[in-house]
């Protein structure tokens, strides 16, 4: 069974080497692609001189139109199973097996890397948590199912759902609104929990003044997911 | 209206549409889009040509001032015309997305087999 990782990477110089690191040395049977979304610092640079796998978008996608070039890779390279792993360090590879045998054993579509399931590890600040929780809620409400971190970005599909996305990804904030598209399509969601690290480097793509429109824009593309045939 | 007024118009319109279809003839303008523009020229010469026409539209929408009829069919019009360009812009982040990454993959690919 083939596995990739995807790793979309938006200026993280400080991180990436550490992230691709311990991803050969903790991932031994997965394969990975960096997608380096037009970084403007050297992460480009510093990923030729380390030889790592990557590919070099000629303009800058956001992480949807990032992430979306990895399952496009995924599914040209015929891959099984592909999950998305942040090049800023948050996500510990060491969780990625257990993530794709429970795929496999429970015959999910998708499973998740959750941080609320157990509550263990970074959990990010009150305000996030807040969000997160408004998520789960609008998700339930909408389609009747419970996903307890709706925007973790720590998840790994199988092949199905690598064509889904293929075609269609949403270009920025893509983690709950592409849960609703799965989930309106009968497709069988799980969660494994996850412990995740702080940030080893970089800024996140939410800045405060972002977060209003972070939370009107998902909320409406989840809501027009959900009533759309 | 005066008829130097109208004059002026008319005079004005046909300079503007000579410089449209001049530029779509130097591959300027793609005349898919340039044909709203063109269209509108040619209304506001009928308008101009026969300002009654104003006027008639104006008392069968039961609009004391002839010129609001002007203005709010100038106002209806802007705001379709930029509807329609969102509607284009859309479609073309979409396709530019699509191109950018199939770039990026045959690149990827091409190193690939340079290399090995």
């Amino acid at each position: 069974m083939k596995k990739l990782i995807i790793i979309p990477a938006y200026n993280e110089s400080e991180s990436i080497v550490e992230t691709v690191q311990d991803i050969i040395n903790n991932a031994k049977d997965f394969d990975y692609i960096i997608i380096n979304d037009c970084s403007t610092d050297n992460t480009k640079e510093l990923c030729e001189q380390n030889n790592f796998n990557v590919i070099n978008l000629p303009i800058n996608l956001g992480i949807g139109g990032a992430v979306q070039t990895g399952y496009k890779y995924a599914k040209e390279n015929d891959y099984d199973l592909a999950v998305q792993v942040d090049g800023d360090g948050q996500h510990d590879p060491a969780f990625l097996c257990e993530m794709s045998e429970y795929l496999i054993t429970h015959d999910l579509d998708m499973v998740i890397g959750s941080r609320f399931i157990k509550k263990e590890g970074f959990q990010s600040s009150l305000m996030r948590r807040v969000g997160i929780k408004y998520f789960t809620w609008i998700i339930r409400l909408l389609t009747g199912e419970v996903v307890t971190d709706p925007t973790s970005g720590l998840r790994i599909i199988n092949k199905e759902i690598i064509n889904i996305f293929c075609k269609e990804y949403p270009r920025d904030y893509p983690e709950p609104e592409s849960i609703v598209v799965l989930l309106k399509l009968h497709k069988k969601i799980g969660e494994v929990p996850v412990i995740m690290r702080e940030r080893a480097g970089g800024i996140s793509s939410i800045s405060a003044v972002k977060s209003v429109y972070y939370m009107i824009k998902v909320s409406l593309a989840i809501f027009i997911e959900a009533i759309r045939k | 209206m005066d008829i130097k007024l109208q004059i002026i118009i008319a005079v004005i319109i046909f300079l503007v549409l000579i410089f449209i279809i001049n530029m779509i003839r130097k591959g300027q303008l793609v005349l898919k889009y340039a044909l709203t523009w063109i269209l509108v020229g040619v209304g506001i010469l009928i308008l101009d040509l026969f300002p009654n026409l104003i006027s008639g539209i104006a008392s069968l929408m039961g609009v004391g001032q002839p010129i609001n009829i002007l203005f709010f069919f100038g106002f209806c019009f802007a705001l379709l015309l930029i509807f329609v360009l969102t509607v284009t812009v859309s479609k073309m982040s979409i396709q530019i997305k699509d191109l950018a990454q199939q770039i990026a993959l045959n690149n990827q690919s091409n190193e690939k087999t340079k290399n090995s």
